[in-house]
């Protein structure tokens, strides 16, 4: 996003401009969605992290500390909300329904072109893709929050740490659990043995 | 071995490309040195490379179109129950009352609003010797309170303009959607300065009647450009569910009330 865009949507917000808190969900609800996704691993709590976001930006924007990058802030504010949402309910993120899978084939016009010429590979693209989603879902939240950031939004260790308020340290431990995990479950992992932590 | 530990602590930097240029090569020495730590490297540069395979499901064209409304409209809805979140003796109540007809609640509306006005007006018309003013009192109304009262005042005429315009019967261009966009947009903007000026003990109430207005002046503000009739329905629904002309004539009462001086008490 133009930096001069940003520091318009901050003084608008600041000012209390109506017009400037939409342009902020305009511009950044895809971002905060997506990261709640990861998080929740359902669009339906996806959605809902997702406003809980805008409301406390809504509310609360007087926390936001001028100088700081607007991104990074929602994407603290997502993974906080991620993390209370996920608390409150309990429980870990539901299992990737079939809905999802059928969602992450429709998502993938490439997959469906090559199923439509061979069935057999659609159906490994897609066995792949639940293979994906069911081995991210045995990351804890904050493990995939780390993951995530760096893997897809491709984040440096450093301005995780940054956005999520936590050490370097933490953030390089975390990111080696996760990877760990899912090694074990996509079962790449054949070399554990060598050692087992950083 | 040793060696293998470091190299493996610095295997996720390696791969994600974030080594400094001395950790690097020293990396690259060792992994090309020992098939082990060269092995582990690879699985998992092929558990990455796996998980690039990752699709997140794209909610599609409409789920995004329809986006801000859903969230505008649960910005009216928490708005409103914010006021109404629950005790559980509330809730029974609620339980108990939610078989009555909607016209009951609007006489038992009425009945409490005149019964607040006999409250003011004994309160106004007390006995003869009244308390001597404090200073306070004889200051009159803070400068925030003056202000949020025209604040008030300006958004009442707003929201009565919308809450009784009928699109049925009545001309859309007399109706001036933009023109009360403009409006709204002007009084969302300036409510955060005026609640955190709204810091007195005594100004809580009107502090949260600003904010109840702020939100439903921002949707406004941000209804689509044209004739948005559902906004404006959404809105109505919003001022009814809320019961801020209520409100408001509450707040404009008691500021009348505090305008012609303190209150009258008998005196023990």
């Amino acid at each position: 996003m133009d930096p001069k865009d940003e520091s318009a949507i901050i003084e608008g917000l600041t000012r209390g401009d109506p017009k400037a808190f939409r342009e902020l969900v305009e511009r950044y609800k895809k971002k905060v969605y997506y990261l709640a996704l990861d998080m929740a691993g359902n669009s339906v709590d996806a959605e809902d992290i997702s406003q809980e976001v805008f409301l406390k930006v809504f509310r609360s924007f007087s926390t936001f500390r001028q100088g700081a990058k607007l991104g990074s802030w929602l994407y603290r504010v997502t993974y906080n909300a991620s993390i209370d949402h996920l608390r409150r309910k309990g429980a870990a993120p539901e299992p990737v329904g079939d809905e999802v899978l059928e969602a992450l084939a429709r998502t993938e016009p490439g997959l469906a072109r090559r199923g439509a010429c061979d069935p057999g590979a659609g159906l490994e693209a897609s066995q792949l893709q639940a293979r994906v989603a069911r081995a991210l879902e045995k990351v804890s939240p904050q493990e995939k929050a780390v993951f995530c950031l760096r893997h897809y939004e491709e984040y440096s260790l450093k301005d995780i740490a940054a956005t999520l308020g936590l050490s370097v340290g933490a953030v390089k431990s975390y990111l080696f659990r996760a990877a760990r995990k899912l090694q074990r479950e996509l079962g790449t992992s054949a070399l554990l043995s060598h050692g087992d932590t950083p | 071995m040793s060696e293998c530990k470091k190299c493996r602590g610095h295997m996720l930097e390696a791969l994600y490309g974030e080594l400094e240029p001395a950790e690097r090569d020293r990396y690259e020495r060792h992994r090309r040195a020992c098939p082990a730590c060269a092995a582990e490297y690879a699985a998992l540069a092929e558990t990455l490379g796996l998980m690039d395979q990752r699709r997140r499901p794209d909610p599609g064209q409409e789920f995004w179109d329809g986006y801000w409304d859903r969230l505008s409209r649960r910005m009216v809805w928490e708005a409103t129950a914010e006021g109404r979140r629950p005790s559980t003796a509330r809730g029974a109540i609620g339980r108990l009352f939610a078989g009555l007809p909607r016209w009951s609640y609007q006489v038992a509306g009425a009945a409490a609003l005149v019964l607040v006005g006999v409250l003011i007006g004994s309160r106004l018309v007390g006995p003869r010797n009244p308390a001597p003013m404090t200073n306070a009192a004889a200051a009159g109304p803070s400068a925030a309170v003056v202000q949020a009262g025209d604040f008030i005042d300006r958004s009442q005429v707003l929201l009565l303009g919308m809450v009784n315009y009928d699109p049925a019967k009545e001309d859309a261009y007399g109706f001036d959607l933009a023109g009360k966009k403009a409006v709204s947009h002007d009084l969302a903007a300036a409510a955060p300065a005026l609640r955190e000026k709204l810091n007195q003990p005594g100004e809580r109430r009107l502090r949260d009647l600003v904010a109840d207005l702020e939100v439903i002046l921002m949707q406004i503000a941000n209804l689509e450009s044209g004739q948005d009739l559902d906004g404006v329905e959404l809105i109505k629904q919003g001022v009814d569910s809320r019961g801020l002309i209520l409100k408001i004539d509450l707040a404009r009462m008691s500021r009348a009330a505090a305008a012609r001086g303190p209150v009258k008490k008998s005196q023990a």
